[in-house]
């Protein structure tokens, strides 16, 4: 038998650098961003407002383009951490925010809150769960219930609180299945994989493929901001700023109330 | 069981081939037939077509009246129910399993108090007691061949095939292994089939022979017969005839030589020809007898010839091998340095130390019963 | 949620994952191998390419593409539906994610380990009147083992560290379908970057003892049996 002749020192090196966790981690490197562009990492729940707002931005300030980075908070802080270039940071939570600020990552009087959102609980449209409050998440017929994963997606974590005020925690263990960011949720609910999920009530306005249950009391969880900053790395802050103020404006308020997000009180 | 195993093996098949087309036919029954002929002349192709690992384009093969292969007829008994059993040239012993393991592995249809009997008496009938438990990388060449030819007779098989079965053997075994396997086939009552390119081997190990060549029949028959009387040029070549000449028949007993130059006398009735074909003389290198006593040189082309066959030769070269000297002769003259022979002859060492020193021309025999007469 | 089981439950399952998969993996592979020796024909290059295809795609394909198979709306999800069973965000979701991928590994392997084998060993086998399956059992596989051997470590590694394609069929659910894959990729997203090094030290840990252990398996069995058989 012909005895592969590789080394073992080669064979433990290629599987160290293929490893899921280190390979991703030494892939990541910054894109060339070219010097009006101004790159915004936003949490993903944001994304369909925020696409109409941009075009909006671009369209009234000519040279201007913003380019938009989506994706579950925890995991865009993370970005940032490492040094990904980005000018704008626009959260779905204050928590991500914060920590970005303990770092002293943020521009000082940048950061102010946006939009407000709800979180709901809802299920695949196409069949009859039985499902029709928080409560019956106990239930045995409900197995799986798709959430962002606590530690790095927001709607997770106000998922997580949600179940600790109602009193679920111990009747949904095991069930949950995490998502990386809210949309993955959504989607596992919208293809009737999971039995229900726990989302905004923004998303669940984008599909018909999910029917809104419930809605989580607003004491159950922190109060769902999104705060938006910019960042001391941003290479062009005086444009950074101006789109951060245009976020706050009327014309971008009325797009995200189009989508069902709420403005919350100054 | 007697008068089935007298029927015997007949095989009448073809194959083709990538560098030719097979096509043989012959019978074989107790008496082992050897099949001799050069590498590559379908040998082996006709051995596998018989155990069942090859199958042939076209033909017939049937064992004691049982029919393993039949194109028209569309049957193809598969190998495992041939009841042909092979040896092959470098044993195929199962290396993962002991001599024991390995003879009984075509024993799994018996009963256990049957296979343990069989068992015992192959190992004691080959010499093989005490290796029982070895494993194949342990044993010697001999030994090997042994177990292969236990695990093939242990199943008692209707037919055994042996291919080259000496020449994975070096050359001092292969006198012993030779004369145990005679003893085997005498005692073996099926049909024995081997196939060598080694002319002595087919000849010491088989009664019958068939010669082989570019997959076709060249010749059939008892051993002797094949050898004493080839029926062509090309027989004779493959079974060790090293003289020919061109030649011209001038009396029903009478030809003239025409390459060696001289008139011979021969016992053999020649072949017919048609008008204008050419005969062929031949006759064997150990055939050449030198005289003793000074004979009257018979002057070339002469009308009178002599009784025997006899003329002056004179030496060309000689080649001396361990166990034969090989003489190069041109015969009626001299050789005057040119390195161009007629004949090859073949004496023993003691012969040749005993001649060598004699004044040449020295007087050679080619006897009439020797020389055999062949159409092309 | 129970800390320790939590902490401890990536390790079982993906051991557990791993065990069943390679289990599955060397049977069907031996198989798929045994049956393409015997049978050559003019589709044998597209069943090899099918065979191939999980480890020539990324595994995010290879995890989509059971997602539609297994999936409510698919074949076999609408089949084992009317059975009552959902494949997708279920343990036995990490096993199929881990089998398949890790199947071209076994496959190839075993191909290769059984086409070395000297045909002369199963001629003579033939002739001495086995079946082909007794063949297979007592001469062919035993003569490959060595390389099979190979195939199921290797196959065993690459199930231990699946996770494109579990990540989409069997989702990330804590104690039920998190592998130390799984595990490793949030606590990396989370920052928490010591669950991640325990976990990769662990994962680690595991491939270098499957490594010397093939190592050593194939260096003793290849050494007595096989070699000499081709001398």
């Amino acid at each position: 038998m012909k005895r592969t002749t590789a080394p073992l020192w080669l064979v433990a090196a290629v599987m160290l650098f293929s490893h899921p966790a280190i390979a991703p981690a030494l892939a990541r490197r910054s894109a060339p961003v070219s010097a009006s562009e101004i790159t915004v990492s936003a949490a993903i729940s944001l994304k369909d407002g925020l696409d109409e707002i941009g075009k909006k931005y671009e369209g009234s300030h000519a040279g201007a383009k913003v380019v938009f980075n989506y994706g579950g908070s925890g995991t865009l802080r993370n970005q940032i951490e490492q040094g990904a270039p980005v000018d704008v940071f626009f959260s779905a939570s204050e928590k991500d925010m914060d920590a970005l600020n303990a770092k002293g990552m943020i521009q000082p009087g940048t950061r102010r809150n946006i939009v407000a959102n709800t979180l709901v609980l809802i299920v695949p449209a196409d069949r009859d769960s039985g499902i029709h409050g928080f409560a019956d998440l106990a239930g045995a017929q409900v197995k799986t219930i798709a959430v962002g994963e606590p530690a790095t997606v927001p709607a997770g974590m106000y998922a997580q609180q949600a179940f600790a005020a109602l009193g679920l925690t111990a009747a949904v263990q095991g069930k949950l299945v995490l998502a990386k960011d809210v949309r993955q949720a959504l989607t596992f609910v919208a293809t009737s994989n999971a039995d229900a999920g726990v989302v905004y009530s923004t998303d669940a306005r984008t599909t018909n493929k999910v029917q809104v249950v419930a809605t989580a009391p607003p004491s159950s969880h922190d109060p769902i901001v999104y705060p938006a900053a910019v960042l001391k790395i941003a290479h062009d802050a005086g444009a950074a700023l101006a789109l951060v103020t245009y976020f706050a404006a009327d014309d971008a308020k009325a797009v995200f109330q189009k989508y069902g997000f709420t403005i919350p009180p100054n | 069981m007697g008068a089935e195993l007298s029927m015997g093996l007949e095989v009448r098949i073809e194959m083709r081939l990538p560098d030719y087309d097979l096509r043989v036919s012959f019978q074989a029954g107790d008496a082992p037939l050897s099949i001799l002929g050069p590498s590559a002349a379908g040998k082996t192709m006709t051995l596998r077509a018989i155990a069942g690992l090859e199958r042939p384009s076209c033909g017939r093969i049937v064992l004691n009246g049982r029919v393993l292969f039949d194109s028209e007829l569309r049957i193809d008994v598969p190998a495992r129910r041939r009841r042909v059993a092979m040896l092959f040239q470098h044993y195929a012993l199962f290396p993962h399993m002991t001599v024991a393991a390995n003879i009984d592995f075509g024993l799994r249809a018996l009963l256990p108090p049957e296979r343990a009997s069989r068992l015992e008496r192959i190992i004691s009938q080959t010499h093989l007691d005490g290796l029982q438990n070895r494993y194949p990388r342990e044993l010697s060449g001999g030994e090997q061949q042994r177990v292969a030819l236990a695990r093939a007779l242990v199943t008692e098989p209707e037919a055994l095939l042996l291919d080259e079965p000496l020449s994975a053997l070096d050359t001092h075994l292969r006198a012993q292994i030779e004369y145990e396997l005679l003893q085997t086939f005498q005692a073996y009552r099926g049909a024995t089939l081997l196939v060598t390119h080694n002319i002595a081997e087919a000849y010491r190990l088989g009664e019958n022979l068939l010669v082989l060549s570019k997959g076709r029949i060249a010749a059939f028959g008892p051993k002797k017969e094949v050898f004493a009387h080839p029926a062509s040029l090309e027989v004779a070549r493959l079974t060790g005839c090293k003289n020919f000449s061109r030649a011209r028949a001038i009396g029903p007993h009478e030809i003239e030589a025409l390459d060696w130059g001289c008139r011979l006398r021969t016992v053999q009735v020649l072949p017919t020809v048609a008008a204008g074909g050419e005969l062929r003389a031949g006759i064997r290198a150990h055939h050449i007898s030198f005289m003793e006593a000074e004979a009257t040189p018979a002057p070339s082309g002469a009308a009178a010839m002599p009784p025997e066959n006899i003329f002056p030769a004179w030496l060309v070269r000689s080649s001396e091998a361990p166990f034969g000297v090989t003489l190069y002769l041109r015969l009626h003259a001299p050789s005057a340095g040119s390195p161009e022979y007629h004949l090859q002859a073949e004496v023993s060492q003691s012969d040749w130390r005993r001649m060598q020193d004699r004044p040449q021309p020295w007087q050679v025999s080619l006897p009439a019963d020797s020389v055999f007469v062949m159409g092309e | 949620m129970d800390a320790i089981s939590h902490h401890l439950s990536p390790l079982w399952i993906s051991l557990a994952t791993g065990v069943t998969a390679t289990s599955i993996t060397m049977i069907a592979g031996i198989a798929a191998a045994a049956w393409r020796q015997r049978r050559t024909g003019p589709l044998s290059p597209i069943i090899d390419a099918i065979f191939l295809l999980p480890l020539v795609l990324p595994p995010t394909v290879v995890g989509f593409a059971l997602l539609l198979l297994f999936g409510r709306n698919g074949p076999l999800g609408k089949f084992l539906l009317g059975l009552g069973a959902t494949v997708v965000f279920s343990w036995p979701a990490t096993v199929i994610a881990a089998a398949v991928v890790s199947f071209p590994l076994m496959y190839l392997t075993s191909r290769a380990a059984l086409d070395q084998v000297d045909p002369h060993f199963l001629q003579a086998a033939r002739t001495l009147g086995a079946t082909e399956w007794r063949i297979f059992r007592r001469v062919a596989l035993p003569l490959a083992w060595p390389g099979v051997l190979a195939g199921t470590i290797l196959s065993f590694a690459r199930a231990m560290g699946e996770f494109g394609a579990t990540l989409m069929l069997a989702g990330n659910i804590p104690g039920r379908t998190e592998t130390i894959p799984i595990a490793i990729y949030f606590a990396v997203e989370a920052d928490d970057l010591r669950a991640a090094v325990r976990w990769s030290a662990i994962e680690m840990g595991i491939s270098f003892v499957l490594l010397a252990a093939l190592y050593y398996w194939t260096r003793a069995a290849g050494r007595g049996v096989a070699r000499w058989a081709r001398s």
